[in-house]
């Protein structure tokens, strides 16, 4: 049997004593896409941060394997260097640094850590120029600095160009189709398209059924508050653009499940 | 000539309230001594851009073997009496100094070095004339040498004229055992344009006043600054901007970080008289605290008898970042290495607008020679 990309199991997760995620349960085997929907407040963020690291976020119960290792173990950068890529809803803006010098340091520190030579400057801007053309991305942009005064699509789009650039396991893509118009959102889902393997998996957070006719998902899971509603193929994220998330509330079903 | 100075004046300053956070009493009770060494192997450290113009004083003596002076750059020998329109406390008293007028092709160097094995006291005087349409730009480099408590006083005076444009940059480097009460005077007229970088990132107790006199209509003034400080380390920005003709657009954005016990204060007054409407007037000042026991006093300052102006001032003192820290680590930084960079990052964003490259990149290395783990931001570069 494949061991699974992520394996969350009974993931019970607080933020200053609050409790955000209630028994969430999530398997992804390696060439997986699965998307999570969910309306506001439900725990969708919350399951990224508490997937990458976020110290804010504790967890108060269950696990997180990662190819079989425990993540819950691994600090932020430990957790990135095995494999772990967090495209962020709104990526930061560090001045004084650009995005090239930035990008050096990660790749190589991924590296390093993997137990390959760090690269030089030449190979380094040859890998910069490769993958900023598969998410169609200015590398004039990329001497500027960290996001900064980029665009909303620039800043996505940056995000897709430096996972290209770190060539993670598992991307997780956190409302990446936020503040996008459809040429932006299309650019983007085509880059996050080009990584898809048959060895690495994606979870893709969105609120809205919109980003899936591009990154076409093969499960679909609806998050209320807290935990997994429902699963299904992406047939079930138009079913949610019909219906909207009130039909999957635990007190207004009437079906008995 | 070497300086004498009268020290009994450094006693009581800090009873006085713009004075208030900086003490330098102890400057009161040091011995200060003659010292007409050359020490031209310090000198060499400091030669940065080795085309450029340089002027060299050393404890406050112009040092003509080591100077390249250029056509519009005189030297006066013991004159130096400057900037009498200030409200400045500094003492002044005669000092080599050089004049520098016209427009320069190049940036011109001004180094002031103080050393010797007993402490010196000296003052140093710049004086820059730039001529209507003129464009001028210095970079002064003051460094003090060694364990002593030496005392360095430079006083460099800017006079635009109509449609001229001066940049001068001052860093204190060196010692972090010397004191430096620097006073930078500038006096704009119209459609003139005054940048200043100032640069701490050396020096026990460091005093840098600002005066500046936008009395032409539509001055442009930029006053930005810089430190890292820490163990033991103080640094006080002192500026006093007046605006006193229409369409001035100022500018002060000071920032740094502080490590160990040290403090940073910062003073930003802005005048703007009656008649000086449609005055564009900002003042920024940035701390980032590494350590509890580091300090950072803030006081922004608006005087404004105009009624049509947009005058803002904004302070933040704080940690780093925390989101920023993550978004490191999600991209495989370790902590350590991502907090380097960050401080790195903060610093550089007022570095990168030097213009002069040379002299930009000599600092960079200071900087990182003086950032735990500087060597790994070193590696990064293309």
């Amino acid at each position: 049997m494949t061991t699974p990309l992520l394996e969350i199991k009974n993931l019970h997760a607080s933020v200053e004593d609050t409790e955000i995620l209630k028994g969430l349960n999530l398997t992804v085997l390696p060439g997986e896409v699965h998307s999570i929907m969910g309306p506001n407040g439900s725990g969708k963020s919350t399951l990224s941060s508490v997937i990458a690291g976020h110290e804010a976020y504790e967890v108060t119960e269950g696990s997180i394997l990662f190819n079989g290792i425990d993540l819950l173990e691994l600090e932020a950068d430990q957790r990135a260097c095995a494999g772990v890529f967090l495209a962020f809803q709104y990526p930061i803006e560090i001045p004084g640094v650009s995005t090239k010098f930035f990008l050096k340091a990660a790749v190589n520190a991924i590296r390093k850590y993997r137990g390959q030579d760090e690269l030089d400057a030449m190979d380094f801007l040859d890998l910069v120029e490769e993958k900023a053309k598969s998410v169609n991305l200015n590398t004039d942009l990329l001497d500027r600095n960290v996001n900064q005064g980029f665009s909303g699509g620039e800043k996505k789009r940056a995000e897709i160009f430096q996972m290209a650039m770190l060539n993670p396991m598992l991307g997780i893509l956190d409302e990446t189709d936020s503040g996008l118009d459809i040429d932006a959102l299309k650019i983007v889902a085509e880059g996050v398209n080009k990584l898809r393997s048959p060895e690495r998996g994606f979870v893709v957070i969105t609120h809205y059924q919109r980003l899936l006719d591009y990154i076409v998902p093969d499960y679909v899971h609806v998050l209320m508050d807290g935990k997994i509603v429902k699963s299904g193929d992406k047939s079930l994220a138009l079913v949610l653009e019909e219906k909207g998330y009130a039909a999957f509330e635990p007190s207004g079903c009437s079906c008995g499940c | 000539m070497s300086c004498t100075v009268d020290n009994s004046i450094f006693e009581k300053l800090h009873k006085n309230e713009s004075w208030l956070y900086t003490n330098v009493s102890a400057l009161s009770t040091i011995t200060f001594q003659d010292n007409e060494d050359a020490h031209a192997e310090f000198v060499e450290l400091y030669d940065i851009s080795k085309n450029s113009p340089f002027v060299v004083f050393v404890n406050g003596i112009f040092q003509e073997n080591a100077s390249r002076l250029s056509g519009s750059i005189t030297i006066n020998t013991g004159s130096g009496e400057v900037a009498k329109r200030s409200d400045s406390q500094i003492p002044r008293g005669a000092c080599d100094g050089v004049h520098i007028t016209g427009t320069q092709q190049k940036t011109i160097h001004v180094l002031q070095i103080v050393a010797g094995e007993a402490p010196v006291a000296c003052y140093g005087s710049v004086f820059i004339h730039a001529n209507e349409g003129e464009s001028i730009s210095v970079a002064e480099t003051n460094v003090g040498i060694g364990n002593c408590d030496h005392l360095l006083m430079p006083c460099t005076e800017v006079i635009a004229e109509k449609n001229s444009s001066v940049t001068i940059v001052r860093a204190i480097r060196g010692s972090k055992k010397a004191y430096h009460l620097s006073s930078l005077h500038v006096e704009q007229h119209e459609s003139s344009k005054v940048q200043t970088h100032t640069l701490t990132l050396a020096g026990k107790r460091t005093r840098n006043e600002v005066y500046a006199y936008l009395d032409g209509k539509d001055c442009e003034s930029n006053f930005d600054g810089m430190y890292m400080l820490g163990q033991d380390q103080l640094v006080d920005n002192h500026l006093r901007v007046e605006h006193n003709m229409p369409g001035g657009n100022s500018r002060e954005f000071y920032k740094g970080i502080l490590d160990k016990n040290a403090k940073s204060v910062f003073t930003g007054r802005i005048y703007v008289k009656e008649d000086a409407q449609q005055t564009d007037a900002k003042q920024t000042n940035q701390n980032i605290l590494l350590t509890d026991d580091a300090e950072a006093f803030a006081r922004p300052q608006l005087e404004i008898y105009a009624d049509d102006v947009a005058c803002t001032h904004g302070a933040t003192t704080g940690e780093i970042d925390d989101e920023a820290m993550l978004y490191l680590q999600t991209r495989g930084i370790p902590a350590d290495a991502a907090k380097t960079l960050l401080i790195y990052a903060f610093l550089n964003e007022s570095l990168d607008e030097l213009t002069d490259d040379e002299f930009r990149s000599n600092l960079v290395e200071e900087l990182l020679s003086n950032l735990p783990g500087g060597e790994f931001i070193r590696e990064l570069y293309l």
